[in-house]
């Protein structure tokens, strides 16, 4: 009962401001999503992997024949089409917890958790990190289009490259985006 | 003070740079609807949760951050149509003025929940004097809150006063984008790309010319070709006769 007048008021003002992130409640146990972290070092690795197939696509990005796509938190895929009954997966650049990206030239600039970084990609398979601006995104530190108890990010354990199905023991961050 | 003097020396740059450069720069690649990065001239313009950042490109690889400008919570898309910027965030539309493009200025907010009771994501796309917003409800957002998607047209003609002419509903629509009179929308609900005629932008007409795509995301219109992002894959589709369009490639499985 307490439960309940406590939350009628909080779905009240997340109607209102519409923001819905994330509230404290007691501890909760069950399924849930915990993130999947990427290690301080292993976030600065940017280059080239072989291409993969596409698990969960983003922003995607076109020039000339060549289609640039998001992985989520992993990287970007790239394609080309230049015969368009055989497209061709061509490449893929590595950059952790990257969410979004844009192209000019040969540079390309994307996020990767807290930092904007710079990339080379005038030679499609060997792309360089140019320059990296620390500190200035703010990452949304809960799980995307996703309503439910989570594991709450603990950055001491890196940065968030994505979130996993997981049985959860005592915690205390709940989504009702 | 370190902060002025940078801020002076990009203006005076903005005044000395060739604006052809900065064309071609920009000139030379497209995102989809969905995006948080655009780039206009010499500058990007990056959105952060709740403040748009300006990055001057003068020097391409090494970006400078000039400017923050501040907004409500829950910025989404960027998309910049005819020298202005069209924000889509989860409660408004915002049109920033960047006749200055180092320093955007918000020019108009157009409230979708205090004026057609909507709240949402997603993407806009803008045509001449109207803007076409997508705004997905997820399912059961904030509680039992009535879950509907929604086609939203402004009429843009007054960029410091945007006004809703038209609401269509959809199922969970995602990406946009247009070719002439036409309109497509990423309709990941009902597994289309639907074919919307805009030739009267107050009263837009569903065609027949729609596509059946599984779980379709975003999409570029590239001259007479359009490519089709889903979660898994993409198409490229032959865009010439929008009455009959043509798949002539797809991600090889």
């Amino acid at each position: 009962m307490m439960m309940r007048i406590y939350l009628a008021p909080l779905i009240c003002l997340c109607i209102l401001l519409s923001s819905c992130q994330k509230e404290e409640r007691d501890f909760y146990s069950g399924m849930g999503k915990k993130p999947i972290y990427v290690s301080a070092t292993e976030l600065r690795n940017i280059g080239n992997e072989a291409p993969r197939p596409i698990v969960a696509s983003g922003t995607i990005f076109l020039r000339d024949s060549l289609l640039f796509m998001l992985e989520q938190g992993q990287g970007i895929h790239v394609f080309s089409f230049q015969d368009s009954l055989n497209t061709t997966n061509l490449a893929f650049f590595k950059i952790p917890a990257i969410t979004d990206f844009v192209i000019s030239g040969t540079t390309l600039y994307a996020d990767s958790w807290r930092d904007l970084v710079v990339i080379d990609i005038s030679n499609l398979q060997a792309i360089k990190e140019t320059d990296r601006i620390s500190n200035v995104i703010n990452p949304a530190l809960y799980p995307p289009l996703y309503q439910g108890p989570f594991e709450c990010v603990d950055e001491t354990r890196g940065a968030v490259m994505g979130w996993e199905d997981a049985d959860l023991e005592n915690v205390k961050c709940i989504s009702t985006n | 003070m370190k902060y002025l003097l940078l801020f002076s020396t990009v203006f005076l740059c903005f005044f000395s740079c060739s604006q052809d450069d900065s064309l071609e720069l920009a000139a030379n690649g497209k995102s989809g609807s969905i995006t948080r990065f655009a780039i206009y001239q010499n500058y990007m313009y990056v959105l952060n949760l709740h403040e748009v950042q300006t990055y001057d490109l003068t020097q391409k690889d090494h970006p400078v951050l000039v400017n923050k400008l501040s907004t409500d919570y829950g910025l989404e898309t960027i998309t910049i149509y005819d020298g202005s910027v069209f924000l889509g965030s989860t409660t408004a539309l915002y049109i920033l003025d960047i006749s200055n493009p180092a320093a955007p200025v918000i020019q108009s907010k157009a409230d979708r929940l205090a004026q057609i009771g909507f709240t949402g994501c997603d993407p806009v796309v803008v045509k001449d004097n109207y803007a076409y917003s997508t705004v997905k409800i997820i399912a059961n957002r904030c509680g039992t809150f009535s879950a509907q998607s929604a086609l939203i047209v402004y009429d843009i003609s007054d960029k410091s006063n945007p006004q809703v002419v038209g609401q269509y509903l959809l199922n969970t629509p995602n990406g946009l984008g247009f070719k002439d009179q036409y309109l497509f929308i990423c309709d990941e609900g009902s597994d289309q790309l639907l074919v919307y005629d805009i030739s009267d932008p107050t009263s837009l007409i569903q065609t027949t010319y729609g596509l059946n795509i599984t779980d379709p995301v975003d999409l570029i219109v590239d001259g007479q070709k359009m490519i089709v992002s889903s979660k898994t894959s993409f198409e490229v589709y032959d865009v010439s006769d929008v009455a009959h369009l043509k798949k002539i490639g797809e991600i090889a499985k």
